[in-house]
């Protein structure tokens, strides 16, 4: 009984894995990738280095904006964003010969350091991991789905795999990697201890993944988790004119509105207004490790200077605060560099935890159809064969 | 021969799901060369030169319990900053200012080099059914002006 019911978790562990291996292995991949994508373009582009020799002050998102008009003086600027302090300002605009243009503008020294009109490869990466470059029907995508199922798959695989894996903790205290004993006596420690060490990965990543299927439902079935801020009511627009007025207060106003009221608010996504009852939205990061970049925000109406909205994680509701925990913990931002290479690697054993599995599975099939063209007595039929050697494997891989 | 067939597909059974790969790579050439519907008839209304483009033609979608659809206006003549507000909707007639100005959907916003719009739509449209823009300028002047909608969008 207690080998079949084995048998049976053996089994569960394979169908868990085995038939998405492939799919499971790419999104782990380029998820591990996107996890360092900003330091990877950091390395590859030196256009989108901020570097500061001379020790200058940051300049702010108003000031920056200011540079790329006086550069493009036909450019509108739609977004401000901030990455981490060694990146790059982007400055996101249109132009009359450019339907879409990020400046790359370093915020110490103020200069453009490059405009790119096509796609970054950050947004590529997280594009690619997290819907396959499927498109978007306005409210959901099939690859945003396929994706988040393998947050089950994973839970699967992962209590599955710790059932057949009996005393799995020992592997805490006595890590076994045996190089000597042949290909699959290595492939199975590699992945038994791969497994056994990221548990708390796999554990992390599954109950994102199972966040963002949630989200992505909610997203499908039009609920606003996060409800538009409202525009600015038509009657505190300026009456008639034969002039036509400009907004008196302007994004360095609404900048200090946030720093003032939020002590430790860095600025990370700024919009500016696109019509005339468009506001600043000005988001960014502020005490609470946890929580996103964007977890703090002030919308300012720029006729009035006055908030009409704002964001704070003591005021979200439970799914903004999952929408707004579940980035950093999946991509591993939380702690700055360290813990995105510690998230790094861990995504790398996963990545190969995914190819050492099918290897094993492999391995196994091919001796398994090797033994099948042997002669076998004419008692024993294919099926018991492969019964009695998948047991005996069971057996091997439990111990 | 059976046995052999099937030692194939047990060897390879677990591949197969590799070929999903492959539409991402379909999905990047799609994106990168992307294709839009033709832009409708150029407009000319007060100091304005309007060209709208859809962004596809299919039905209006459902988002935030509004239907709306995406269109593109390209203004090659006049000033944006002449407007105080403009909206789009689609149905047999203009709504009123009173109407759209008591909300944000269908407003048209973005820059001199293109304005966006979510325009305001029926959940079906039906024959009969024209796009209308409605602006107002910052003397209080409202402009309204119309476009016939194409086949493929019609039932």
């Amino acid at each position: 009984m207690s080998k079949l019911s084995n048998r049976l978790w053996f089994q569960l562990h394979g169908w868990c894995s085995l038939p998405i291996w492939v799919i499971f292995c790419f999104v782990c991949l380029t998820g591990t990738i996107s996890v360092i994508s900003h330091e990877l373009t950091w390395l590859t582009n030196p256009a989108s280095r901020a570097s500061n020799p001379q020790n200058l002050a940051e300049k702010s998102a108003f000031e920056l904006v200011s540079i790329v008009k006086e550069s493009y003086p036909n450019a509108k600027v739609s977004t401000v964003m901030t990455f981490e302090p060694y990146l790059i300002n982007a400055v996101i605009f249109t132009d009359s010969d450019k339907p879409f243009a990020i400046a790359y503008v370093n915020q110490y020294t103020g200069e453009i350091q490059e405009v790119n009109q096509g796609i970054t490869f950050v947004n590529f990466m997280r594009s690619l991991h997290g819907w396959l470059l499927f498109p978007w029907h306005h409210n959901y995508s099939i690859g945003y789905y396929l994706v988040c199922a393998m947050a089950l798959v994973m839970l699967g695989a992962l209590v599955t795999g710790l059932v057949i894996y009996k005393r799995f903790w020992r592997a805490f205290t006595q890590p076994k990697l045996r190089l000597k004993q042949g290909k699959k006596t290595l492939l199975a420690d590699l992945h038994r201890l791969a497994g056994v060490w990221s548990i708390w990965f796999l554990i992390l990543m599954s109950l994102t993944g199972l966040w963002y299927l949630v989200q992505a439902i909610l997203w499908h079935a039009d609920y606003d988790i996060e409800p538009h801020s409202p525009i600015v009511a038509v009657e505190q627009l300026p009456p008639y004119k034969t002039k036509i007025p400009i907004p008196p207060f302007t994004l360095a106003h609404a900048l200090a509105i946030a720093e003032e009221k939020f002590p430790d608010f860095k600025s990370t996504y700024i919009m500016l207004p696109e019509h005339n009852r468009d506001t600043y939205k000005v988001y960014g990061e502020g005490s609470f490790t946890f929580y996103d970049q964007y977890s703090y925000g002030v919308v300012v109406d720029p006729w009035t200077g006055v908030i009409t909205d704002q964001r704070t994680p003591a005021q979200m509701t439970i799914l903004q605060t999952m929408s707004h925990i579940a980035n950093p913990l999946h991509y591993g931002t939380i702690g700055g560099i360290w813990t995105k290479i510690i998230w790094f690697v861990f995504g790398v054993l996963l990545t190969g935890m995914s190819i050492t599995g099918f290897l094993m599975w492999g391995s196994r099939t091919v001796k398994a159809a090797r033994g099948n063209t042997e002669p076998t007595a004419g008692a024993i039929t294919t099926k018991q064969y492969a019964t009695a050697k998948n047991t005996k494997l069971t057996e091997q891989e439990i111990r | 021969m059976a046995r052999a067939k099937n030692s194939l597909w047990h060897r390879h059974k677990y591949k197969i799901n590799a070929l999903v790969l492959i539409l991402p790579i379909y999905f990047l050439y799609h994106s990168l060369f992307p294709e839009f519907p033709d832009a409708w008839g150029t407009k000319e209304i007060a100091s304005f030169q309007i060209t709208p483009a859809p962004y596809d033609l299919e039905p209006p979608y459902l988002h935030d319990g509004h239907y709306i659809k995406d269109f593109m206006l390209t203004f090659s003549q006049g000033n944006i900053a002449d407007i105080r507000q403009a909206y789009l909707n689609i149905g047999y007639a203009a709504l009123p200012l009173t109407t759209l100005q008591a909300g944000d959907v269908g407003i048209l916003h973005g820059s001199q080099h293109g304005q966006e719009v979510h325009a305001i739509a029926p959940a079906v449209i039906e024959a009969g059914h024209k796009m209308w823009l409605t602006i107002e300028n910052w003397q209080g002047k409202q402009i309204v002006t119309s476009w016939d909608l194409p086949k493929a969008l019609l039932p």
